[in-house]
């Protein structure tokens, strides 16, 4: 678990809506920098990060955020096998599903799923996590 | 099942049954084995009897010393029916009757005119003569029942090489060969017990396959230790052909085993796969007199087309295991560039884009790179999505993810008619089957469109423990060719690797079907 509480809090694009806590779960390290970053400038806050499900439940459990951003591939874990328990026991969260793959190939699997949706990482935005929690 | 075996039915007593029934009796009357000399005796005496009252009856129509050839009849018939030494006598004792009984009542004990003299100087030469023309006969004909069973035993001998040798050559399984063998051994060699035997160790081996008379013995799949004197043991130790006449003093617990069934000899020949020694044939004979001299080297013959069954039922086996390692092998290798795409290239080019937006959300509005920076984004974005693309051609990534399911699923939405999809598999089934029903269902919903043009498929997908059961059906125009350049063939290719069947059916207008079957017990 890492702590990345200070992110995003100064960012040049402070949305009015109040500001998203999110904790990111992904195993690439290069893709967690840029969306922590990227999310920052966008008004969402990343108060931590996670590359397994043993780390996500300890952060989740931990910062309580308002979403839970976990990609469907996780190295030899599932991010579907997170999405299951994170949706209850001790940590839970709201779990928005990513990945490089499109929605298309997993819409099963997604759609059986407690996850909130989807958002493919080319189309990751603020706006789409904010909508898609707000449809639940 | 055991194969019907006919035993005893062969090709002489076939051609024997198609004889007139005279001629029959009569060759019977020449080959046959000799009768009892007692019974040569007195059927001798009888004749001998007869043919004086006959000769006493003709005595009244004329001078009896002209009918000596009436003892010829009895001559003739001891000649041919027993030994020689029977015959001669037979003769010398006809020559005496006709000599004291007719000849004597017209004249004295010896012969005391010219022509009976000439009578017995004519009959004897001829009796004698008819005398060594029998013994020639009977010894022709006991050469010839024995040349007949020769060629009869040769025949069915190789009848039954051929039998097995059909079955070799129909790849059937070892262990249907086995059974074969052990049945045809036993009734072309005559023998109570066949039994073959595979060498699991130095001093272990275990029966595969078992011929018996009634009651069974030797139970298929029994394990018999080798120690001690036993054919099995010695063909192990020799590499050749062993016999043993008697196991009376053997020593071990198979020798004991073998005596207690009642087997007082065996043969046995090494069978021999690939230069290895992989078992024996071994056939058991209760009766006192040893193994006839060639029942080794008639085993041999059917030892070799053990071997080449065994020989060719490994070479089928590392055929079909090294296929399927190699679509093992491939399928991992397109899984991993698939993985390592995801998680280098893609995760890279997707982190550029999102920096390169983040660089975009921080630059003052209104500035004059803004737009070059969005050109950038979308370059970037495209660039994630053919890598996308082709990643997912590689392998699809829901396949290793999710399984068959949800990756049929997806295939059921990017196709471009309705798909009727029933997907009944309960577990994970192992890569290569999952990748190579996934490729033909995907290939299938392709020629569907493609070719048949069809507007509704229905595709069912279901495994039990053992086998995996596809079928896509479609109502389209037909007229697949399996050997067509339709992407049939690499299916046919991949599917029969797995040790499945893939079958098409396409009519004219009725559609087609496409259907495989895959083993997918887990490994």
């Amino acid at each position: 678990m890492h702590d990345r509480s200070t992110i995003g809090q100064t960012g040049s694009m402070q949305s009015k809506v109040e500001a998203l806590r999110c904790v990111i779960v992904d195993d690439n390290r290069g893709f967690l920098d840029a969306a922590a970053d990227f999310l920052g400038h966008h008004g969402i806050t990343v108060v931590g990060i996670a590359s397994t499900i043993a780390e996500a439940l300890n952060c989740v459990g931990q910062k309580r955020p308002d979403v839970t951003i976990v990609d469907i591939n996780l190295g030899d874990e599932s991010g579907f096998e997170l999405a299951e328990q994170l949706a209850g026991g001790p940590a839970s969260s709201p779990v928005i599903l990513t990945s490089t793959h499109s929605e298309q190939e997993f819409a099963d699997m997604i759609a059986i799923s407690p996850a909130v949706g989807f958002v493919a990482k080319v189309n990751l935005s603020p706006d789409g996590i904010r909508r898609l929690l707000a449809s639940r | 099942m055991r194969p019907q075996v006919d035993r005893g039915g062969h090709a002489i007593s076939g051609t024997r049954r198609l004889a007139p029934p005279w001629r029959y009796h009569f060759s019977q009357l020449l080959t046959r084995p000799t009768p009892p000399l007692w019974l040569g005796i007195m059927v001798a005496a009888a004749l001998i009897v007869a043919e004086t009252f006959v000769v006493q009856f003709l005595g009244r129509v004329g001078p009896r010393m002209t009918f000596g050839a009436v003892y010829l009849f009895g001559v003739l018939v001891i000649s041919f029916g027993w030994g020689i030494g029977l015959a001669v006598t037979t003769t010398l004792v006809s020559a005496a009757v006709y000599l004291e009984v007719h000849l004597a009542a017209d004249g004295g004990l010896l012969p005391d005119n010219l022509q009976n003299l000439i009578a017995i100087a004519i009959f004897v030469p001829i009796a004698l003569l008819a005398n060594v023309l029998g013994a020639r006969a009977r010894l022709r004909a006991a050469e010839a029942r024995r040349a007949a069973r020769q060629v009869s035993e040769l025949a069915r001998g190789q009848a039954a090489l051929r039998r097995v040798a059909t079955l070799v050559a129909r790849g059937v399984s070892p262990t249907e060969i086995f059974t074969a063998v052990a049945d045809e051994v036993a009734n072309a060699l005559e023998v109570g017990n066949a039994t073959l035997f595979r060498y699991i160790g130095t001093d272990l081996g275990e029966i595969v396959a078992a011929y018996d008379d009634d009651p069974p013995k030797m139970p298929v799949g029994a394990r018999l230790s080798l120690e001690g004197d036993n054919i099995a043991a010695m063909v192990q130790h020799t590499g050749a052909t062993a016999r043993m006449d008697s196991h009376e003093r053997a020593a071990g617990s198979t020798a004991a085993l073998i005596r207690d069934l009642g087997f007082r000899s065996g043969v046995g020949a090494p069978i021999v796969v690939d230069g290895r020694l992989w078992g024996a044939a071994i056939v058991g004979f209760s009766r006192l007199e040893p193994p006839p001299p060639d029942t080794e080297e008639r085993l041999a013959d059917f030892a070799e087309l053990v071997a080449t069954a065994v020989a060719n039922a490994e070479a089928r086996g590392e055929l079909v295991a090294s296929r399927a390692r190699i679509v093992a092998a491939g399928d991992e290798v397109r899984r991993r560039i698939e993985r390592d795409l995801h998680d280098g290239a893609q995760q890279r080019l997707v982190a550029l884009g999102l920096r390169i937006r983040s660089i975009q959300a921080s630059l003052p509005a209104g500035s004059d790179v803004d737009s070059q920076i969005a050109d950038v984004a979308d370059g970037l974005a495209a660039a994630s999505e053919e890598l996308r693309q082709i990643s997912h051609g590689i392998h699809p990534a829901v396949l290793s993810q999710g399984g068959l399911r949800p990756a049929l699923r997806a295939l059921r939405r990017r196709a471009v008619m309705p798909v009727e999809l029933h997907v009944d598999v309960e577990r994970r089934l192992p890569e290569s089957v999952e990748v190579a029903t996934y490729y033909v269902v995907a290939e299938a919903l392709t020629n569907a469109a493609k070719h048949a043009r069809a507007s509704q498929v229905t595709v069912t997908v279901q495994a039990d423990d053992n086998r995996l059961h596809l079928e896509v059906e479609d109502d389209g125009v037909g007229g697949a060719d399996p050997g067509g350049g339709s992407g049939l063939i690499g299916l046919k290719d991949r599917v029969e690797a797995l040790g499945g069947r893939i079958f098409i059916s396409s009519g004219a207008s009725a559609g087609t079907t496409l259907a495989a079957e895959i083993p997918c017990a887990a490994l």
